[in-house]
């Protein structure tokens, strides 16, 4: 094998140990930078961004429901977000009664989504996160919230 | 050449592609919930300010007459100093509310001594010198992320060396203050929006399982908190039906004799 193929190789190899590695490091920490970094605009518009978060790993078309405390007269927003940048992610809101409680400006981008609620009631509403689509066997994700 | 309305057609239909890719797919306008077999089991305990800001925009709050900046025994029991350190911190919210700098900063001092009773200063230090610095500069809204940071490090580092129970305790603590006050406040000018904010069925019965799970805790206050609960249960958990100003005040009685028994030595 001449000097060229071996140098080649050698990098290849060390790509892969680099992708191996940082694979293997991912975590649900990972997963809440990428949700924090959706949530960032928002906090130019006065939302106050939660330091406690909700958070796992998901099969693609797997969905995971989040139950929580919401007070009328307060306005949130949720953001969800994975490290895996190829993965497709979407979060919804339902009421206790099991009906859609979103606002029209909810949204989904990629590996990031992020849903709007206006409580019309004080009580606990179902936060449902979901891997629709995804590289990884399984794919890490994270929740946060923030008020105003 | 192609028309220019041609491309004006390609152009219209890759920005509504674009628009629907950003939208994704159309939620379900209605679930099923008794069929959701996945939920996770740990709920994010609201902060007290989150209550606050709520009562806030019922109309204008008297917070000055809530804050409580008195120091409190030391306890040495681990639990009962968890509990006090969540109720502190709540005061550290209820002293941003009320704008009060010097009681912000006894607050932030307070934290810190409770942080390194309970075992977990070194993670609080940075976040209580935080605290006292923005108060010192009345930033109220670093304050507020700064007692966020605080309650959110201290339960870390309990978790972490597997005290997730200590950890409950101290969410448990925070959560009996805010609605000793949010009761107080609704007392005093009753509305119905203003009772509505107590209608936290599911949040009382996360408190409660998690108590049950406590048995190695045998203390008077927390046999005391979990009578208490069973007693509020009924007066918050009125499904669709609106919570009577009787039963705000009834709250209020249970939630300030629990909250001195947090703070007073048995």
């Amino acid at each position: 094998m001449n000097r060229f193929a071996k140098g080649l190789l050698r990098s290849g190899i060390l790509l892969a140990v680099i992708v191996l590695q940082r694979a293997a490091c991912a975590s649900v920490d990972d997963a809440q930078s990428f949700a924090l970094q959706a949530a960032e605009p928002y906090v130019k518009q006065g939302f106050q961004v939660r330091e406690d978060y909700w958070g796992g790993d998901l099969a693609s078309g797997e969905k995971k429901a989040v139950r929580q405390q919401l007070f009328k007269g307060n306005e949130y927003w949720f953001w969800l977000g994975t490290e895996v940048d190829r993965a497709k992610v979407s979060v919804h809101i339902y009421d206790s009664d099991g009906k859609l409680a979103e606002e029209p400006d909810s949204w989904e981008k990629g590996h990031f989504a992020a849903a709007h609620v206006v409580p019309k009631t004080t009580g606990s509403y179902f936060i449902i996160v979901s891997v629709e689509e995804s590289p990884e066997e399984r794919t890490h994700w994270a929740l946060v919230y923030g008020f105003r | 050449m192609i028309p220019f309305t041609k491309h004006l057609k390609f152009i219209v239909a890759v920005v509504c592609g674009l628009s629907l890719c950003a939208h994704g797919a159309q939620a379900p306008q209605h679930i099923n919930i008794n069929q959701l077999s996945t939920t996770v089991e740990d709920v994010v305990v609201p902060l007290p300010n989150e209550i606050f800001g709520a009562l806030n925009k019922l109309g204008a709050v008297n917070w000055k007459e809530h804050v409580r900046s008195d120091k409190g025994p030391n306890f040495t029991e681990r639990p009962r100093i968890a509990l006090l350190l969540g109720a502190v911190i709540a005061d550290g919210f209820i002293a941003v509310q009320a704008e009060d700098a010097p009681t912000v900063k006894e607050i932030g001092q307070r934290v810190m001594a409770l942080a390194k009773g309970i075992g977990v200063g070194n993670s609080i230090t940075p976040h209580a010198k935080a605290i006292i610095e923005a108060a010192d500069k009345r930033n109220w809204e670093n304050v507020r992320q700064e007692l966020d940071r605080t309650q959110n490090s201290v339960q870390q580092a309990m978790n972490e060396v597997h005290d997730e129970k200590l950890s409950q305790l101290v969410s448990l603590g925070g959560w009996l203050r805010g609605t000793e006050v949010l009761t107080s406040v609704v007392k005093q000018h009753f509305s119905a929006d203003g009772a509505e904010l107590l209608h936290q069925p599911d949040l009382l019965s996360y408190f409660q399982t998690r108590l049950k799970a406590m048995p190695e805790f045998n203390l008077p206050i927390i046999h005391q908190i979990q009578d208490a609960l069973v007693e509020v249960k009924p007066l918050i958990d009125v499904g669709s039906s609106r919570i009577p100003a009787e039963s705000v005040k009834k709250v209020n009685e249970i939630t300030t004799r629990l909250g001195a028994g947090i703070v007073t030595r048995d």
